[in-house]
């Protein structure tokens, strides 16, 4: 009975592999081979400091930021212009007195606009001391201190312009808290991304404070979409009351965020707190069901009136029960946008995500590159990586997650495609890597 | 007196377990890449809300890593660092505090 059982299955494998893998790879529109990239990384620029996004144009131009500098350029043929710092920076052409950095704070997110080679426009996220007014006394308040600047850019890109404030009211956290990573600048998002349409996409975070990702008139804890002078896209759909510049609320602190190259759709990529780093396939008004606030959810009073990191929030304990506490997509929510992944539960630190663009990259092309920073604490494992998620076409789920093949793990900060169709890396440790991906065929 | 006071110090400085243990940066570099590196970035140089830790004083590293060892609040982060603490022997502590005196990144 063993040896027939042992022949029928061989004969089922046997037909499995001349059948089922041939109909398979059909299926999959990869007749013969599969077309699977050699993938390698070279770095590009080191010793920066805290490198945080980077932009290009078409000649490969790279605009990049340093959290605690400010704005530079490497351009086309390796030169590198630093053109606007923060207050008490030196070497820039220029300086934003206002401009400042603290903890997670500072020049962040950075994008040129559609039509940059006719109007030399580029877009700056970060945080800025000009509109706090007196708004600022205690954590509490709504202290306006995360900023979107448009700058014009010079001809020989050593210097920038004109600069105009065009969101002037994103939510700062000025004090130390008690909570897990309770400093001050807590949480502000600040990825800048052009979508279809040439739209302005602004990715924000909650800055620790409870009330912010489902309160309809404070920018905290939401994704924008504006046009270049910060005005709001006139088919934004957010409930009624809010403030019409949002595209989706309920987040916790959006540092990825890209769009599908076959139909356009914005899919974000979130920071979990001790449970559930996110991807979020966005619908124009939805709410991605962080609410962090306290007497809500059946919760009571939290430290400091944030629930972000409870039950036992210095303490080490199961992750799916702090899911169940304050969940990352609370199903309460009758607008919820569902995750498309959560991570296995866990929380590794989501920072940045870019979609795959060439055939360069074989089967991966089309897949969404997410960049996990890494912390190891109460038994999660580290997992620094970028993993690369073939997401389904309806975008409320996915086919399968391969790890990048880099042969390293660092901090892994900021992704983003480059005009030679090579994914640009930012690391926390003060790189830009270049990975490339030679298709097989 | 004097005599058996100095008596005493010699005999406490020899079985002290910090005069008697000879650091060794390598293994320190080692344990080190375990865990640490996790947060505090490669060399000890620090990233985002991790602070550098590299280049400080033997001394106060060690005193810095005992004090989370016996579970001590140290800033608004110390519940990751006393966790992380707890299972250090003196050795690795010894190790450490070497490793990261001199540690210098470099790109590999």
């Amino acid at each position: 009975m063993k040896k027939i059982s042992g022949s029928l299955l061989s004969g089922v494998m046997a037909s499995a592999l001349i059948f089922g893998v041939s109909l398979a790879a059909q299926a999959d529109g990869h007749e013969g081979a599969m077309d699977v990239p050699k993938i390698k990384a070279e770095v590009v620029l080191q010793g920066l400091e805290n490198p945080w996004d980077m932009a290009f144009l078409p000649d490969g131009t790279m605009f990049f930021t340093e959290k605690c500098k400010g704005l530079s350029v490497r351009t086309a043929d390796g030169t590198v212009n630093a053109l606007y710092g923060v207050k008490g920076s030196s070497g820039f052409a220029d300086v934003g007195d206002d401009l400042f950095c603290e903890a997670q704070a500072g020049v962040l997110g950075v994008v040129p606009d559609r039509h940059f080679a006719k109007n030399r426009i580029l877009y700056l996220y970060s945080s800025s001391m000009k509109y706090r007014g007196d708004g600022c006394k205690t954590n509490f308040e709504k202290c306006d201190g995360n900023i979107v600047m448009r700058f014009k850019v010079s001809d020989d890109l050593k210097s920038v312009s004109d600069r105009t404030d065009i969101v002037t009211d994103i939510q700062y956290k000025p004090f130390s808290s008690d909570q897990p990573f309770g400093d001050p600048g807590a949480h502000n998002g600040g990825r800048l991304r052009v979508g279809p349409g040439g739209y302005l996409w602004v990715a924000g975070g909650d800055r620790h404070r409870g009330i912010c990702p489902q309160d309809g008139q404070l920018l905290c804890g939401k994704v924008l979409r504006i046009d270049m002078d910060g005005n709001a896209h006139p088919d934004n759909n957010p409930p009624e009351g809010f403030d019409k510049r949002i595209y989706t609320y309920g987040h916790r602190n959006v540092q990825g965020i890209d769009f599908r190259p076959s139909d356009g759709k914005a899919f974000t990529a979130e920071h979990g707190p001790w449970h559930n780093d996110e991807i979020t396939a966005l619908v124009n008004g939805g709410n991605a069901g962080w609410d962090p606030a306290q007497n809500r959810g059946g919760r009571g009073e939290c430290p400091d009136e944030y629930c972000g990191y409870e039950p036992n929030q210095k303490g080490e304990m199961d992750p799916a029960v702090r899911a169940a506490y304050t969940p990352m997509s609370d199903t309460r929510f009758k607008d919820l946008m569902p995750p498309s992944w959560n991570n296995n539960g866990f929380s590794q630190g989501t920072g940045s995500a870019a979609f795959l663009k060439g055939d360069n990259w074989g089967i991966y092309e089309g897949r969404l590159a997410v960049g996990i920073m890494g912390i190891g604490f109460g038994g999660t494992p580290a997992g620094s990586r970028i993993d690369m998620i073939s997401l389904t076409p309806d975008g409320l789920g996915i086919n399968g997650i391969t790890r990048m093949p880099l042969g390293f793990s660092k901090r892994f900060r900021g992704l983003v495609m480059g005009p030679d169709n090579a994914l640009y890396v930012s690391v926390d440790a003060g790189e830009i890597y270049r990975v490339t991906a030679e298709s097989m065929k | 007196m004097l005599r058996f006071s100095s008596t005493l110090l010699v005999l406490t400085a020899l079985i002290s377990p910090h005069t008697a243990y000879s650091a060794d940066k390598a293994l320190g570099e080692t344990r080190y890449k375990e865990t640490c590196i996790n947060c505090h970035g490669p060399a000890g140089k620090g990233a985002a809300s991790f602070p550098k830790i590299s280049g400080k004083e033997i001394s106060y590293t060690t005193a810095k890593l005992e004090a989370y060892r016996k579970g001590i609040e140290q800033g608004s982060n110390s519940f990751l660092m006393i966790p992380m603490a707890k299972p250090l022997t003196d050795e690795e502590i010894a190790n450490l505090a070497a490793y990261l005196k001199d540690a210098k990144y470099v790109v590999e």
